[in-house]
C-alpha cells in the first residue's frame, strides 16, 4: 500500500496542496472522529488500522498545523473582538471559513471541529451585543458599520449550517472545552480498541451506542447518513456487514449520495474511488454494480485535475481492470444496455439477474476506452524515455489492447458499429507504427508477460478482496479473455481493423485511419500501395481542414512514405514528399518530435503548452538524423546533374531551395575540415559528385551512422550507389560535353563502372529528353556531339524573349485582376520552373493555397495544350478534373500531387487563416 | 509455359458465364491446358445456366460414356418446366408483340403504351414482368436470339431504371454471342452512356460498372472493324483509365496493342507510356514491357527479345489471337499488324538518338535481311517519314540532323507575343467602352 502513497505524492509535487491532500484522505481518516470524540454523532470507531505508525506522525503533524493556523485566527477574532473592529473581523472571519475547509479535509470529518464552533458562538454574541449598542453603531466608522452589517447576514447564513452544534455548545460548553486535552488520547484508545475489535465501543463517548443504534436501524435519518460519508470502508462494512440487511434500496442511496458528494469540495477524488469500489461489492443486482462501476471508473478519471498531469499508473491500471469488469457483467447479462443517449429509469437497476428485458444503464464504453488511452498515452509522453520507467509503462500496452479488444467484440456484438469503430481506431493507432520485428515482441510479451502479470494481479485483487470485508454479492467470473489475441502478421490485424473502419467510421476516423494504414504500409516498403492509398483518399486537399494532431499524422506518414520511396530506390518521388517538410526549417515541429525554438518567432506559454501536449511519445518517433540524411541525399542526386546542365544561369531552375542553401554556407568556408554531422557528410559527398568522383562520395555518405536503421540495409546502399553512379555520369556529362567532340561508349562505362547497356540507356535518355545535344554513331559506338551550344549572344537574345513572355503575362494578369475578378487563382501562370514553388511556400499560408491551383491548372494545360482557351475555361477545367466521387483516382495529377500536400505543413495557427482566405477567394470566383 | 500470358483467369470473373464459353473453346483449341481440365470447367460454367443437354454432352465426352448422371436429367426436366411456365406467363404479351397490327398502335411514349396494353389488352405489370423472367431464361438456355429480341421489346416498356440497365446488359451478351458487332456496338455505347450519367448509384458500383463492360467490350472491339479506334477512345478516357488502373490491370495488354497497332491515336500514345510506367508494378506482360523497352530505357535489344515474347502472347490471347482463314491458309492479321508496327517503332526512336547506323545491325534489329531492310528504309525515305540517307559503299544510314535553327526557336518564342498584346488591347477596350458608355 505505502508505495502507491509515494508514487502519488511525487506525481503531483506541483500543487502543493493537492498533494497534501492526497495523502491526507488516504492516511488519516480516523482522527477527525476522535477529535469530535464528544458527539453524540460519533460513531465509535473511525481509525484505519491500516495505516502504518511512520505514516500517522506525518499526518498528525500537518492535521496539528491546520488546526494551530485555526486557533491562530480565532485569536485574531478575540482581538479584533477587544478593539471593536469589524473590519479585519470580517476578515478573519472569512480567513477561519477558508481554513475550516481545510481542516474538515485533513480530518476527513464533516463535522465542524468544536474550535470552530466556539468561535462562532463567540462570533454571535458579540454581534448580538453590537447590534444592541445602538449608540456604538452610530459612532462607527462607515467602513466599520459597514463590516458589521456584513458581518450580521454573512454569520446568520453561516451559522445556520451549524445550528445544531452552536445550541449544543450553548447548552453544554463544557462539552467542547475538554477537546483539546482529549484530542491526543483517544486517538490511541482507538488504535488499541480496533485492533480488538472493531465494534468495541469507544470508552470515550458513551453516546455512541446509541447513535451506532440508530444509524442502523433507522437509515433515514439524514445526520446519520451524512456522517457514513466521512468514513472508511470499515465504517460501510460495518454498516453493510450484515448482508441479509442489505437491500437494493440501501445500496443505491448510499450510491446516489456518494455520487452527489463528487466534485464538491471536501469530498476526496481518491476516497470517493474507494468508496464507490466497496459499493460494488455489495451490490445487488448486475444492473447497480455495473451502473455503479462506470461512476467508478469516471471518479477515476477524475483522480488527476490538471490537463497536463497524467492519471497515476496504478489508477489507471485498476481502471482499465474496472473496465474489464464492466465487459464481463455485459458479457454475462446481454440484456443490460449500455446507452449515453437514454436517461435511464430511476430504479431501472433495480431488476435483478432474473429479469429478462432490457436494462437500460447510462454509460459510454468508448468514451471511457478514448479516455483511457489518452491518459496512457499522457503518461508516456510525460516519462524520461531513457528510464526503465518508459519501458515498464510499454509493458502495459498489452493491457490496453486487451481492453480495446474486448470493447470492440462487444460492441460489434450489440451492432454499435459506429463506436466499434472508433475503437478499432484506437487499436490501428496502437500498431501502426510498429515495423514487424517490434510487432513480433510486443506479441511475444503480450503471451508471456501477461500471463504471469495476470497470476499476479488476480493474487493481488484476490488478497484485497480477502482483507476487506464480505465477498460481493454478484460474482462476475472473468469472462472476456484478459490476453489480448495477434495475428501472425501486423499486417493482417491492421487489415481487419481497418477495413471495418472504412465500413462505418466517420469521417475523422476513417482519415486518420487512412493514414495509420499509409503509414504502415510504407514501414513494410510497400510503396505502391501506400502511395495510391494517399492518392485516392485525396487526403491532401481536405487535410488542412482536419484537426491539428490528424495533419501531425498526416505529416508522418508523408515522412514515412518518402523513407519508403527511399528504401525502393525512387528518389525522385522520395523528394517530393520529404522537401516540404524541411522547406521551413521546423521538421521537429511538424513531426510532434520536441518543440523547436524558431528565432524569429516568440511562442506564447499558451502555445507553447498545446504543443507539448502534441508531442510523440519517443518510442513512435522517426529517427530524425535518418530522415534528414534521407532528404539530402535525394536533393543531392537531384540537384548535382541539375547544377551541371544549367551552369551558366544556376539560379533558373532550383529542385531544392534548402539544399543549395546548405551547399553555399559549406563552399563560403575557408577550410573544410573532416564531416561531423549528417549535413558535413553530404555536403562532402556532393562535392565529390561534382567532380564526377563517385566512389569517395558514395564512400562519405556510407560512413553515416544512421544506415543501420535501415532494414536490409545492404540493398539500400547497393541502390544507392547505383544511383550516385548514374547521377556521376550525367553531371559528367553535362559538364565536359562541351569540350568534346566525341566520346566513346567504352570509356565512360569503365569511368563509372556502369554496364555497356545501362550508359547506353542513360546516354539515350538524355538525347531524347534533349538533355544532352548528341547522338550515337553506331558503327563505331561513340557519342557524337553536336555543336549546338548558343554563343553568348544567342543565349541572352533568349533572355530576353524568356523576360518578354514574363512582361507579357504580368500585364494579362494585371489586367486580369481589374476586368476578369475570379480569373486571378486560375490564371496558369506559366510555372517558372522551381521558383514558384518557392515563393508560394515562402508567402506561407496564403501562397501554399494559390499554389495548390497551379498544380491543377498544370496538369490540365499539358492536355488541353492551350493557354489561351479563356480564364474561365480554366476554372471549369479544375473542378473536371477533381471527379467528385472519392473513389476515383486523379492519376493525371499523380506526379504532382505530392507537391500540393505543402499546405497542410502550416500546421498549427497557420492553417486558420489560410482557410479563410481560401473561402474569401471563392466566393469571389463564385460572384465573377 | 505458354500459359504464362494467359489472362482468362483475371477477364473471366468480370464476364458472363455465357461469354466465358468463346475463351474456353480458344483455350481449348490452343491446348496449352488438358483437356480434361477444361471441360470440366465448362460443366462447372453450365451447372449454373440452363443448358442442360449442351452440358450433358461434355459430359459425355468427358467421360466417354453415354450415362448421364441422375441430377442432370432431373434438372433438365426441372428446367424444361419452368421454361413452360414462364412461357405461359409471358403467354398475352408475346402473342401481342408478335401480332405486327396491334405493335402499330405503339407510340414512343412510354406511359401511353402503357395505358394502352393495360386498357385493351389487359397486359399489366407483371406480365411485362413476366417477359423479362422469360427473356432471362431463354438466355440462360441459350436461346440468344430470342433472348435478344424480348429483351428488345422489354426495354421499350420497362419503367424500372436498374430493370432496363439489366435487360441492356443481357441484350448486350445476346449480341456478342450472336456475333453482330454492329447491334452489339450500339448496345455498348447506349450501356456507357447510362454508366457515365451522374445519377449512377455509388462510385464503387460505378466503376465496376466500367470494368464489366471494359470486359465485354473485348468482345466487340478485336472482331469489329473499326474497333481498334474505338477500344483506344473508350479505355483511354480519364474514367475508364481509372478504373483500369484501380482494379484490372491485366486490361493494358489490350489498350497497349491497340496503340501499337493504330496509328491514329499518337498524341494519347506519350500519356499512355507513362501509365505503363506508373503500372509497372502492378501488371507487366510482354506488351507493356515492349512499350517500356523502347520508350522509357532506349533498350533497343531488350525490344528486339520482348518483340518475340509478344508474338507467343498474342497468339495466345483469345481476343488478339483471332485466326482468319483463308482457304487453306490460315493467318492472324492482327499479329502481323503488330510486328510490323512494333518494328517502326523501334527504328523510329532509334533513328532519332543515332547518327549513323550500320544496316547490317538495323536488319538484324528489324528481324529482316539486308536487302529487306534496305527496301524497307528506301520506303521510309521517300514516303519522306524519314531524314536520311543511304550510304552504300560503308553500308550505313545516314540522318539528317533536325536541330532547329536558333533564329528559328527565337521568332517561335516571340511570335506568340504580339497576338497576346492585340487581345490585351482589345480587352482592355471592351472593358473600357461599356463604363464609358455609363
Amino acid at each position: 500500500m505505502a508505495s502507491r502513497f509515494w508514487t502519488q505524492g511525487g506525481d503531483s509535487d506541483t500543487e502543493e496542496e493537492e498533494s497534501d491532500y492526497d495523502e491526507e484522505v488516504e492516511n488519516v481518516p480516523a482522527e477527525p472522529t476522535a477529535a469530535t470524540a464528544a458527539s453524540r454523532y460519533y460513531s465509535g470507531n473511525a481509525s484505519d488500522s491500516d495505516d502504518s505508525e511512520g505514516q500517522k506522525r506525518v499526518v498528525r503533524r500537518v492535521k496539528d498545523k491546520r488546526f494551530d493556523e485555526m486557533s491562530a485566527t480565532v485569536d485574531q477574532v478575540k482581538n479584533a473582538m477587544k478593539i471593536n473592529d469589524w473590519v479585519s473581523l470580517q476578515e478573519s472571519f472569512e480567513k477561519i471559513n477558508k481554513q475550516l475547509g481545510k481542516v474538515m479535509r485533513v480530518t476527513e470529518s464533516d463535522r465542524a471541529p468544536n474550535l470552530y464552533i466556539k468561535a462562532l458562538v463567540m462570533l454571535e454574541d458579540f454581534l448580538n451585543q453590537a447590534l444592541a449598542n445602538k449608540e456604538a453603531k452610530k459612532k462607527m466608522s462607515s467602513s466599520n458599520a459597514k463590516a458589521l452589517n456584513s458581518m450580521k447576514q454573512k454569520l446568520k447564513k453561516n451559522n445556520k449550517l451549524y445550528e445544531e452544534l452552536i445550541n449544543q455548545c450553548r447548552e453544554k460548553p463544557e462539552l467542547f472545552e475538554e477537546k483539546v486535552e482529549e484530542e491526543q488520547e483517544p486517538d490511541d484508545d482507538d488504535e488499541d480498541e480496533d485492533e480488538d475489535d472493531d465494534f468495541d465501543e469507544d470508552p470515550a463517548n458513551p453516546e455512541s451506542e446509541d447513535s451506532e443504534d440508530e444509524e442502523e436501524t433507522g437509515e433515514e435519518s439524514g445526520p446519520g447518513w451524512e456522517k457514513m460519508l466521512s468514513k472508511k470502508d470499515k465504517m460501510m462494512d460495518k454498516q453493510f456487514k450484515d448482508p441479509s440487511q442489505i437491500t437494493w434500496d440501501t445500496v443505491n442511496k448510499k450510491f446516489k449520495e456518494i455520487v452527489a458528494a463528487r466534485g464538491r469540495k471536501g469530498t476526496g477524488r481518491v476516497e470517493l474511488v474507494e468508496q464507490l469500489t466497496f459499493l460494488t461489492r455489495v451490490a445487488k443486482t448486475p444492473a447497480q454494480k455495473l451502473e455503479i462501476l462506470f461512476s467508478v471508473v469516471s471518479a477515476q478519471f477524475d483522480v488527476n485535475t490538471s490537463l497536463s498531469g497524467h492519471m497515476p499508473i496504478n489508477v489507471w491500471k485498476q481502471c482499465v481492470q474496472n473496465l474489464l469488469t464492466i465487459l464481463d457483467i455485459l458479457t454475462q447479462y446481454p440484456n443490460i444496455v449500455v446507452d449515453d443517449m437514454v436517461e435511464p429509469d430511476e430504479n431501472e437497476t433495480q431488476k435483478g439477474t432474473d429479469f429478462s428485458g432490457t436494462i437500460r444503464i447510462w454509460g459510454n464504453l468508448v468514451a471511457f476506452l478514448e479516455r483511457v488511452d489518452v491518459e496512457f498515452f499522457k503518461s508516456l509522453q510525460v516519462t524520461d524515455p531513457h528510464t526503465r520507467e518508459y519501458v515498464e509503462r510499454l509493458r502495459d500496452e498489452p493491457l490496453f489492447s486487451v481492453l480495446a479488444q474486448n470493447v470492440q467484440e462487444y460492441l460489434e456484438r450489440v451492432g454499435d458499429y459506429k463506436g466499434a469503430s472508433k475503437v478499432a481506431l484506437k487499436r490501428v493507432e496502437l500498431i501502426y507504427y510498429k515495423p514487424q520485428e517490434v510487432y513480433d515482441a510486443m506479441r511475444k510479451l503480450a503471451e508471456q508477460d501477461n500471463g504471469g502479470r495476470e497470476v499476479e494481479s488476480g493474487e493481488e485483487t484476490k488478497a484485497v478482496e480477502e482483507s476487506k470485508g464480505p465477498p460481493a454479492f454478484v460474482v462476475t467470473s472473468a469472462l472476456v479473455p484478459r490476453k489480448p489475441t495477434f495475428p501472425e502478421n501486423s499486417r493482417v490485424l491492421m487489415d481487419i481493423l481497418v477495413s471495418l473502419i472504412y465500413k462505418y467510421g466517420d469521417e475523422r476516423t476513417k482519415a486518420r485511419a487512412m493514414l495509420c494504414d499509409i503509414y504502415h504500409h510504407a514501414i513494410l516498403d510497400e510503396f505502391t500501395i501506400s502511395r495510391d492509398l494517399l492518392l485516392m483518399s485525396h487526403l491532401q486537399d481536405s487535410i488542412q481542414h482536419m484537426d491539428i494532431s490528424t495533419q501531425i499524422l498526416f505529416n508522418r506518414a508523408m515522412a514515412q512514405l518518402g523513407l519508403c520511396s527511399f528504401r525502393v530506390g525512387l528518389v525522385t518521388e522520395s523528394h517530393s514528399c520529404l522537401s516540404e517538410l524541411y522547406s521551413a526549417g521546423r521538421v521537429k515541429e511538424l513531426l510532434a518530435q520536441g518543440v523547436s525554438q524558431s528565432r524569429y518567432h516568440e511562442k506564447t506559454p499558451e502555445q507553447e503548452r498545446l504543443e507539448r501536449r502534441r508531442q510523440m511519445p519517443y518510442h513512435m518517433h522517426i529517427n530524425l538524423e535518418l530522415l534528414e540524411a534521407v532528404h539530402l541525399i535525394c536533393a543531392m542526386l537531384l540537384e548535382v546533374p541539375n547544377m551541371a546542365a544549367n551552369a551558366h544561369d544556376a539560379k533558373r531552375k532550383v529542385i531544392s531551395k534548402n539544399f543549395r542553401r546548405l551547399l553555399e554556407v559549406s563552399e563560403r568556408q575557408t577550410f573544410t575540415g573532416p564531416p561531423e554531422n549528417v549535413r558535413d557528410h553530404i555536403m562532402a559527398a556532393t562535392r565529390a559528385l561534382k567532380q564526377g568522383d563517385f566512389e569517395k562520395s558514395f564512400d562519405v555518405i556510407k560512413s553515416l551512422d544512421s544506415w543501420r536503421l535501415i532494414r536490409n540495409k545492404d540493398n539500400v546502399l547497393q541502390m544507392l550507389k547505383a544511383k550516385i553512379k548514374e547521377e556521376a555520369l550525367r553531371t559528367y556529362l553535362f559538364t565536359y560535353s562541351s569540350s568534346y567532340d566525341s566520346l566513346s561508349l567504352d570509356h565512360l562505362s569503365k569511368l563509372f563502372d556502369l554496364s555497356d547497356a545501362q550508359t547506353h540507356s542513360i546516354v539515350s535518355k538524355m538525347m531524347i529528353n534533349e538533355e544532352l545535344h548528341a547522338s550515337w554513331d553506331q558503327p563505331t559506338c561513340c557519342i557524337v556531339f553536336h555543336d549546338v551550344e548558343h554563343t553568348r549572344l544567342q543565349a541572352l537574345a533568349f533572355h530576353l524573349t524568356e523576360k518578354l513572355t514574363v512582361l507579357a503575362e504580368t500585364n494579362e494578369r494585371a489586367i486580369d485582376a481589374r476586368i476578369g475578378g475570379g480569373g486571378l487563382e486560375g490564371l496558369p501562370l506559366r510555372r517558372k520552373d522551381g521558383q514558384d514553388y518557392a515563393a508560394a511556400a515562402a508567402s506561407g499560408g496564403g501562397g501554399g493555397n494559390r499554389w495548390q491551383d497551379f498544380s491543377f491548372s498544370q496538369g490540365r494545360q499539358g492536355s488541353s495544350g492551350g493557354r489561351t482557351g479563356g480564364y474561365n475555361n480554366l476554372g471549369g477545367g479544375r473542378t473536371l478534373g477533381h471527379p467528385g466521387g472519392g473513389f476515383m483516382r486523379d492519376r493525371n495529377a499523380r506526379s504532382g500531387n505530392y507537391q500540393s500536400s505543402g499546405r497542410a505543413y502550416q500546421a498549427g495557427s497557420a492553417a486558420r487563416g489560410d482557410t479563410s482566405t481560401r473561402m474569401v477567394n471563392l466566393n469571389r470566383g463564385v460572384r465573377a | 509455359m505458354a500459359a504464362k500470358y494467359d489472362l482468362t483467369h483475371l477477364i473471366a470473373p468480370q464476364l458472363d458465364r455465357h461469354l466465358v464459353f468463346p475463351l474456353l473453346e480458344f483455350l481449348q483449341e490452343r491446348g496449352f491446358y488438358p483437356e480434361e481440365d477444361l471441360l470440366k470447367a465448362k460443366i462447372e460454367l453450365l451447372n449454373h445456366t440452363n443448358m442442360v443437354d449442351y452440358a450433358m454432352d461434355i459430359h459425355k465426352s468427358l467421360y466417354r460414356s453415354e450415362d448421364v448422371p441422375q441430377e442432370m436429367m432431373e434438372r433438365r426436366t426441372e428446367v424444361v418446366g419452368r421454361l413452360k411456365a414462364l412461357e405461359e406467363g409471358a403467354a398475352p404479351l408475346i402473342t401481342f408483340l408478335q401480332n405486327p397490327n396491334a405493335v402499330q398502335e405503339l407510340r414512343a411514349d412510354k406511359q401511353y403504351n402503357l395505358q394502352i396494353l393495360n386498357d385493351r389488352y389487359q397486359i399489366g405489370p407483371e406480365q411485362i414482368e413476366a417477359l423479362y423472367q422469360y427473356a432471362k431464361f431463354q438466355f440462360e438456355c441459350g436461346n440468344y436470339s430470342g433472348a435478344a429480341d424480348y429483351l428488345y421489346q422489354y426495354r421499350a416498356l420497362c419503367t424500372n431504371a436498374e430493370r432496363s440497365l439489366s435487360a441492356l446488359w443481357g441484350k448486350l451478351a445476346a449480341e456478342i454471342l450472336m456475333q453482330n458487332w454492329d447491334t452489339a456496338l450500339d448496345e455498348l455505347n447506349r450501356l456507357k452512356e447510362i454508366i457515365d450519367s451522374k445519377n449512377f448509384s455509388s462510385p464503387l458500383n460505378q466503376v465496376q460498372n466500367r470494368i464489366w463492360l471494359m470486359h465485354w467490350s473485348l468482345f466487340i472491339f478485336f472482331n469489329h472493324d473499326s474497333g481498334r479506334t474505338h477500344i483506344i477512345d473508350l479505355f483511354n478516357q480519364d474514367k475508364y483509365l481509372n478504373a483500369i488502373q484501380t482494379n484490372a490491370p491485366h486490361l493494358l495488354r489490350y489498350l497497349a496493342t491497340a496503340f501499337i497497332v493504330n496509328k491514329r491515336r499518337r498524341p494519347q500514345f506519350k500519356d499512355f507510356i507513362k501509365i505503363i510506367q506508373q503500372e509497372q508494378y502492378s501488371y507487366e506482360d510482354p506488351i507493356t514491357e515492349f512499350l517500356s523497352c523502347v520508350y522509357v530505357n532506349y533498350d533497343f535489344d531488350g525490344a528486339q527479345k520482348k518483340m518475340s515474347e509478344c508474338e507467343e502472347a498474342l497468339l495466345n490471347d483469345p481476343f488478339l489471337g483471332k485466326r482468319v482463314e483463308e482457304e487453306n491458309f490460315s493467318s492472324v492479321p492482327l499479329r502481323d499488324e503488330f510486328l510490323e508496327n512494333a518494328r517502326l517503332f523501334i527504328f523510329e526512336t532509334y533513328c532519332r538518338i543515332h547518327q549513323r547506323i550500320d544496316m547490317n545491325v538495323l536488319a538484324e534489329k528489324l528481324n529482316l535481311n539486308y536487302e529487306e531492310a534496305e527496301r524497307w528504309v528506301v520506303n521510309l525515305i521517300r514516303t519522306s517519314k524519314l531524314e536520311a540517307k543511304i550510304d552504300t559503299e560503308s553500308g550505313t544510314i545516314l540522318m539528317e540532323p533536325d536541330h532547329t535553327n536558333v533564329y528559328e526557336q527565337l521568332i517561335d518564342h516571340t511570335k506568340a507575343l504580339s497576338g497576346r498584346t492585340y487581345k490585351l488591347v482589345s480587352q482592355l477596350m471592351d472593358h473600357a467602352q461599356p463604363q464609358s458608355a455609363r
